[in-house]
Formats: structure tokens, C-alpha cells, sequence
């Protein structure tokens, strides 16, 4: 796996907010290397700096220092519509919560993205009939999202984020809001898909259940990688 | 697009605040739309019973005679001034006048009154002079030694239909020129000072009386529509070529009136002005509370790639649509009252009199502008307080909008 094409490269990437002046060490000094197909996990305890790495790798924030590559671009010098361009075509994002837009169906937010790429009607549902039959969501794409549990919920953002067949998925905490049973059965969704399609995962979470799920997992600790695990 | 989907759903989302906010619009545009059909209504029916009903759109005077009227100021020849008016295109009619001072007796009872010779044909075609009778009957074809008063002035005469009426003036040769009339009708012109004076003549009796042959003092001209005056009063000068002669469009020779009509309209873009400030507070509340609740929506449209100006589009357009359907609704209202209102008109509780007109009721209009206006109104309203809220939402940092939880 670490012979195939590098996907993410960070290198002494630091993060420092300010809270009313006093200055937040999120991330000091991250050197991280994602490549295509991974199945990875950030783990770490709340505070440890997951979102704001995710963030940083994704170009929703800038690093305070060091440098970021996406598909071998730095995104430093990306400008504002390009990194947003490059975000629509190459990142597929799922979040905690809150993925989807509440007044869209099944349907229309899973083909949103391709309706920013301009994808013809023809093909986009087409991709959406797939991508809903993947995730096991056949039969639901004219529902809206509160008429769905917080699971399904989750898998339509999956179906999104992966619909556009981009060259990462990122997934901040995507079962915290979800009991265990049916977090577990999401991240054996999001592997099987990692499986068969062999599309980049990459994952935060705090949990011990479905950390062990990931091929990889990378633990952060106050803003700096203490551990890089490589399960199999 | 979906972004129009979402913008238009969106609507729908906080039902209780969009219908308040639309009502605020569709309500601003019916009042807007009624009170501008009102005040464009009530502008032409006073203009059109100043003019029309007797004073005429345009009127054509020897020079000076509107500043200083006189006896001697007369238009020769005014059947020939009367035909090159009547060519004019656009023009409905004209009626010649011939005014003269006189005093009238009838019986014991003596007073000063304004002979007024008129040409029953044309004054009737231009005027309605005969629906203007309100007892007794109009004047012959030709000239039979009748004359008609104004109701006040047969009250003051004690005059009756039948009766005698002794008529005293000077003619323009220098002479006494004194006559007897029978009064054939009672007239009310809609100005009750005139009514107390005004004695009509047959305009061919006026000028025996006067020693004034083929001639008079006035021919007001009567267009087909009041916006076109000015236009018609130019082309009339024109075709008439005569530098002794003065047109003059009703704004001019009316000039105090018209100011008065003016400043009335003035008062519509204030009222204009209001109905925008509030409809901008209403529209600024209902955009600036979704904005602020929905920026975990925008930062995650923002996150997956929807550009700024994409979410400009949405906020407005939310605004758009709400204040569309808002319009749709207050034209319908609006139209419909003013339409109603139009034909039924409106009987004032108390009548007013207007540059001695009496006015009891009054009528709106169903126009272009009572429905552009408004329409303009509302929608820029609403524009200039979504925009800064839609920069806002299209400014939101993805980054920060969903750690919100
Ligand atoms: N916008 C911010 N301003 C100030 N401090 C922040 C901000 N975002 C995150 N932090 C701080 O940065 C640290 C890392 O946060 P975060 O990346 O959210 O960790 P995790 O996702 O692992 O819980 C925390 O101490 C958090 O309080
Ligand atoms: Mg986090």
C-alpha cells in the first residue's frame, strides 16, 4: 500500500488559534502521508487537534505553518475558487452531524456535487440510483433527510461524499452522534466500500469499537502524532 | 438549479415568520397600489372636471386677454380658427364664448352677472353643456332671445323658468345695449361662485347684444386624452400660425390649480418612501434571523464546494420568491379594489370643494404605474436589506460554521 500514489502530504504542519489573545497549540508539527486506498483512523481524545488536522488536509483552514499537498498540490497556493473547486472534485466530506441539506431529498443531495460539476440529469441519476443501492438506501431517494434515522442519515452523507468519485473521503467523527451498534455497522459499510472501490478513507474518531475497524490509525496527542499504526 | 430549489423550500421552513414577512409585502403593495390608484384617479377626475367640464383642455385667447380680459379682445373670424383646430389630430371638439358684464332684472330683483354666448352645438359636444341643465331645457338650433342661469343666480333673480329678464351692457360700439330674454333653463356648472353670475346666451344672441358680429373672446378645445395636452396645445399653435393669438394648455391657463394637483402627487412618494421603510425592517428581520440559523447549512455547502457568490444567490432569491408571491398577491388585491373602486367610487363622508368644484365622490384608477410602483418599491426594499445579509452568509468559514454544534 505504501508503493501507490501519495494523496495527502503534510509536512510540520502547525496550527495555533487564538482564544481572546491567548494563543491554542491545536497541531505542532504534523507530518502525515495518506496514500490511495488507505483505510485510516485519527484517533485521540477530544481536544487532540482531529478536526483541526482534518480541516487542514481538506483546505476549509490554513495551517499557521508548514505545507499541505492534495494530490500532489500544494494548497497554500491554491486560490479561493480553485481550492473550492478542487474540494467539489477531489474531497468527499462527512461530518459529525448536520451533513445534509434539510429541505433536499435523498436525492437531490446526493447529486448536488454533480450539479456544481454540471453532470448531465441523464447521469446523475443514473449515479445516484448506484451510489443509494451501494450504501443500502435503495427505495429512499425522495425522502427528506428528518425522514430518515441518524444511521441512514449518515450513509446518505457517504453516498454524497463518494458519488463524485473523488480521490478522498474525509469523515470528522461520523459515528459520535450514533449509538454503537449502528456506528459499527456504518464504519463496516464505509470499509466494505473502501474495499471494493478502493477509495481513500480518512476518519476521526474517539472510539474504541470503531477504531479497530481502520487498516491504519494514526493517534494524536496535543497537536502532534504520538503513534502510526499499520494493522494486517 | 438546486440552489433555486433550496432558496424556494427554504420559504417554507419557518412558515409563521415568512407569512408575516409576505404579509408585511403584499400588504404594502396593496396600500401602495390603491392609494397611487387613488391619487392618480382623483388627480384626472378633478383635472377632467376642471377642464373637461368647462374650462376646456387648451384654451385659445387674443393675446393679453387672459391678463387683462376686455370687451375688445376678441378672435375674428373664429369659425375659420375653429375649423383648423377641429384638423388637429387627437383633438375632440371645440367651443366658441363670447363673455361680457352686464346687469339682469327679473321683476324687482336686480343683479350683476357674466354673459357667457355659447354655441349650443359645440358647447354641448365639448362640454355636456345640456346635461348641465338641471331644470328648464336647453337652448334652440338658432337663436331665440333665451338665456340659462346658474342655479344661485336665478335663487338671487327669484327667476323662474318663463320669466322675463331684462338685460343691461355696454356693446362694443360705445352704445347701451339693452335687451329682453326669456329664461328657458337652470344650470349647475359644478362651481357654485360661477352659478351665482352666470348667464348663458346663445353665442349668435351675445354678439347682436354686444355688437361683436363673427367674433369671440375664447375657444377652448377639448383632446382626447389629457397626458397628450402640451403635445396638442404645441401642434395647435402651429396650424393656427397667428402671433395674435395665445394657446395656452390648461396647466398654464389654470397654473395655481395645477401647482395645487402637483403638490398633491407629491404626497404618493412619501407614502412610497414609508411603505419601504417598513417593508425593509420586516424583510431585514425575517433574512437577518435565517442567516444567522442556517450558517451550519451555508458552511456546509460552502465545505463541499459551492462557490460565494452561489450563496448570495440563495439568500436572495429566498427573498426573491417571498417577495414575488407577495406582489402576485398584492397586485391581484390591489387591482381588484382599485378596479371596484374605479367604477363604484368613493363617497367622501364630507363633500370637498377644490378651486370651487364641489367634489362628492371620487374614483380611483387602474393604471400601469399603481402596479410598477409599488412592485419596484417592495422588491428594492427587500433587496437593499438581504444584500448585506447574503454577503455574510456567502462569507461564512466552513471551518468554524460546523464546529457549532
Ligand atoms: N476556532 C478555534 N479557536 C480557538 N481554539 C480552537 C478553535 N478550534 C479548535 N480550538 C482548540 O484547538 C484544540 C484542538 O481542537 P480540535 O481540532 O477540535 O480537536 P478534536 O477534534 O480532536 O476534539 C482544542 O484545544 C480546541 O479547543
Ligand atoms: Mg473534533
Amino acid at each position: 500500500m505504501k508503493n501507490s500514489e501519495i494523496v495527502i502530504k503534510t509536512e510540520n504542519v502547525t496550527k495555533i488559534y487564538s482564544d481572546n489573545g491567548i494563543p491554542v497549540h491545536a497541531l505542532r508539527g504534523v507530518d502525515l502521508t495518506i496514500h490511495k486506498g488507505e483505510f485510516t483512523a485519527i484517533v485521540g481524545p477530544s481536544g487532540s487537534g482531529k478536526t483541526t488536522l482534518l480541516n487542514i488536509i481538506s483546505g476549509l483552514d490554513m495551517p499557521t505553518e508548514g505545507r499541505v499537498w492534495l494530490n500532489n498540490k500544494l494548497i497554500s497556493e491554491m486560490s479561493g475558487k480553485e481550492l473550492s473547486d478542487f474540494r467539489r472534485d477531489h474531497i468527499g466530506f462527512i461530518f459529525q452531524a448536520y451533513n445534509l441539506i434539510p429541505v433536499l431529498t435523498v436525492e437531490e443531495n446526493v447529486e448536488y456535487i454533480m450539479l456544481l460539476q454540471g453532470v448531465p440529469k441523464e447521469e446523475r441519476h443514473k449515479r445516484v440510483v448506484e451510489i443509494l443501492k451501494e450504501v443500502g438506501l435503495e427505495g429512499f431517494e425522495h425522502r427528506f433527510p428528518t425522514q430518515l434515522s441518524g444511521g441512514q442519515q449518515q450513509r446518505v452523507a457517504i453516498a454524497r461524499a463518494m458519488v463524485a468519485n473523488p480521490s478522498l473521503i474525509l469523515a470528522d467523527e461520523p459515528t459520535a452522534n450514533l449509538d454503537s451498534q449502528t456506528g459499527s455497522a456504518l464504519l463496516d459499510k464505509m470499509r466494505e466500500l473502501n474495499e471494493r472501490t478502493g477509495m481513500t478513507f480518512v476518519f476521526s474518531t474517539h472510539d474504541q469499537m470503531i477504531m479497530e475497524r481502520a487498516k491504519r490509525l494514526v493517534v494524536l496527542k496535543d497537536g502532534h502524532i504520538e503513534k502510526d499504526l499499520w494493522k494486517e | 438549479m438546486l440552489i433555486l430549489k433550496i432558496a424556494f423550500r427554504n420559504i417554507f421552513r419557518q412558515k409563521r415568520r415568512s407569512v408575516l414577512t409576505a404579509l408585511t409585502m403584499a400588504g404594502g403593495f396593496t396600500l401602495a397600489a390603491i392609494s397611487i390608484g387613488w391619487s392618480d384617479g382623483s388627480y384626472n377626475f378633478i383635472i377632467d372636471m376642471f377642464t373637461r367640464n368647462r374650462l376646456g383642455h387648451i384654451q385659445i385667447h387674443k393675446n393679453g386677454y387672459r391678463d387683462r380680459p376686455s370687451l375688445y379682445k376678441t378672435i375674428p373670424n373664429y369659425r375659420q380658427v375653429g375649423e383648423k383646430i377641429a384638423g388637429v389630430k387627437g383633438v375632440e371638439g371645440w367651443t366658441p364664448r363670447l363673455f361680457a358684464a352686464a346687469l339682469a332684472s327679473v321683476g324687482e330683483k336686480t343683479s350683476g352677472v357674466q354673459i357667457t354666448g355659447i354655441d349650443p352645438v359645440h358647447e354641448n359636444q365639448c362640454t355636456r353643456f345640456d346635461k348641465k341643465i338641471v331644470q328648464g331645457k336647453p337652448f334652440q338650433f338658432n337663436p331665440n332671445k333665451d338665456v340659462i342661469m346658474g342655479k344661485g343666480l336665478a335663487k338671487i333673480l327669484r327667476a323662474r323658468i318663463g320669466d322675463e329678464v331684462v338685460i343691461v351692457t355696454q356693446g362694443a360700439d360705445g352704445s347701451i345695449a339693452n335687451d329682453i330674454y326669456r329664461l328657458v333653463g337652470i344650470v349647475e356648472t359644478g362651481d357654485k361662485m360661477l352659478d351665482r353670475t352666470v348667464l348663458y346666451m346663445h353665442l349668435r344672441d351675445a354678439q347682436d347684444l354686444l355688437v361683436l358680429p363673427d367674433q369671440v373672446h375664447e375657444i377652448a378645445v377639448i383632446v382626447h386624452h389629457l397626458k397628450q395636452v402640451p403635445e396638442l396645445a404645441k401642434q395647435i399653435t402651429k396650424v393656427l400660425n397667428n402671433p395674435e393669438l395665445e394657446v395656452a394648455p390648461w396647466q398654464v391657463f389654470a397654473h395655481s390649480f395645477y401647482q395645487a394637483m402637483k403638490a398633491d402627487q407629491e404626497g404618493m412618494w412619501i407614502m412610497l418612501f414609508v411603505i419601504l421603510l417598513v417593508v425593509a425592517v420586516g424583510v431585514l428581520n425575517t433574512v437577518l434571523m435565517s442567516v444567522l440559523e442556517r450558517q451550519r447549512e451555508y458552511g456546509l455547502l460552502k465545505a463541499i464546494g459551492t462557490q460565494p457568490n452561489q450563496i448570495v444567490l440563495l439568500v436572495l432569491n429566498e427573498v426573491n420568491f417571498l417577495a414575488l408571491g407577495s406582489i402576485l398577491v398584492g397586485a391581484l388585491l390591489g387591482t381588484a379594489v382599485n378596479y371596484l373602486l374605479s367604477h363604484q367610487g368613493i363617497t367622501l363622508p364630507q363633500a370637498f370643494t377644490y378651486g370651487g368644484m364641489e367634489f362628492k365622490t371620487m374614483y380611483t384608477e387602474v393604471n400601469a404605474r399603481s402596479l410598477y410602483l409599488p412592485a419596484i418599491t417592495i422588491l428594492l426594499s427587500a433587496w437593499i436589506v438581504s444584500f448585506f445579509p447574503a454577503l455574510k452568509a456567502a462569507r461564512t468559514d466552513p471551518a468554524k460554521a460546523m464546529r457549532i454544534h
